[in-house]
């Protein structure tokens, strides 16, 4: 599987937006369904641990790629999401939501990428007795590609990526810590000298 | 009549297709995918939520599409 030059560097840019995990749909082009040249977010509500598309959301994206004439296996084939650490390996919400989502189509793919820059393409199609099977990734310079927009991918990220709190993240934030803690302790990266969040002490 | 679907699954279409008068959401739904369970999908005529028993009309336009999309 290949990503556009401007399609990679969109999903990287909004995967370090923020602490949140993304989502979105690849989007191809008519006649390579594995390249993909786009990266569209859709509305979701997100936390550093999950991501989950307002479902009117999908719908109305349904609509407006077939308003802009493409088909469905065109912008509805790849499901693309973020993990945060290192592990781009699918959980079971992400196998359940594959299979539920996606096993009726005639292909799909789920592509992770996950905030340690690993990646996990898995292929699955229906044809014949039906199979799945691992794709390597890479960013294919080939064709010209666009400039990159981070204006608009910023406004793309705000309007379509709503912070869900989970309770227990919230509450970590009142924790205090005991007398004898140390701030300088196991809070503080020493390579860039400042406190960790708590996303980043937890997960990287 | 011709009405517009769009949908997904199998090998997708989004296209015009002839249905015959009186067919309702439900019935179109069953026709579009048999075996499907409704709840996985949000069906939508001319952009907005129906119920399965409403009948659809020349030049409507019916959306199914996944719901629940989770990642974790």
């Amino acid at each position: 599987m290949r990503f556009s030059p401007y399609a990679w560097a969109k999903l990287l840019y909004l995967r370090d937006r923020g602490e949140a995990e993304i989502g979105g749909f690849g989007i191809t082009g008519p006649q390579d369904p594995l390249l993909i040249e786009q990266f569209q977010l859709v509305r979701q509500h997100a936390t550093p641990l999950t991501v989950g598309f307002d479902d009117s959301a999908v719908a109305e994206y349904f609509d407006e790629q077939v308003d802009r004439g493409l088909r469905p296996e065109q912008f509805a084939r790849i499901w693309i999401h973020t993990h945060p650490g290192h592990s781009p390996l699918p959980s079971r919400t992400d196998e359940e939501t594959f299979e539920r989502v996606f096993g009726r189509c005639d292909w799909a793919v789920i592509f992770i990428l996950a905030r340690g820059s690993a990646s996990y393409a898995r292929l699955r199609f229906r044809s014949g007795p039906g199979a799945e099977l691992l794709l390597a990734t890479e960013v294919d310079f080939r064709a010209s590609f666009a400039s990159s927009d981070t204006t608009a991918w910023d406004a793309e990220y705000a309007a379509n990526v709503l912070p869900l709190h989970l309770p227990e993240w919230e509450l970590l934030a009142d924790v205090q810590p005991p007398l004898s803690f140390d701030p300088y302790d196991e809070w503080l990266d020493p390579s860039v000298a400042r406190p960790l969040s708590v996303s980043e002490f937890l997960f990287t | 009549m011709r009405i517009l679907v769009i949908n997904n699954d199998g090998g997708g279409f989004a296209d015009y297709t002839e249905v015959p008068d009186g067919l309702t959401v439900q019935q179109l739904f069953q026709r579009q995918i048999p075996g499907g369970k409704p709840e996985n999908y949000l069906i939508r005529v001319n952009r907005q939520p129906v119920p399965p028993s409403q009948v659809l009309q020349d030049g409507d336009r019916i959306s199914l599409s996944p719901v629940k999309i989770e990642g974790a």
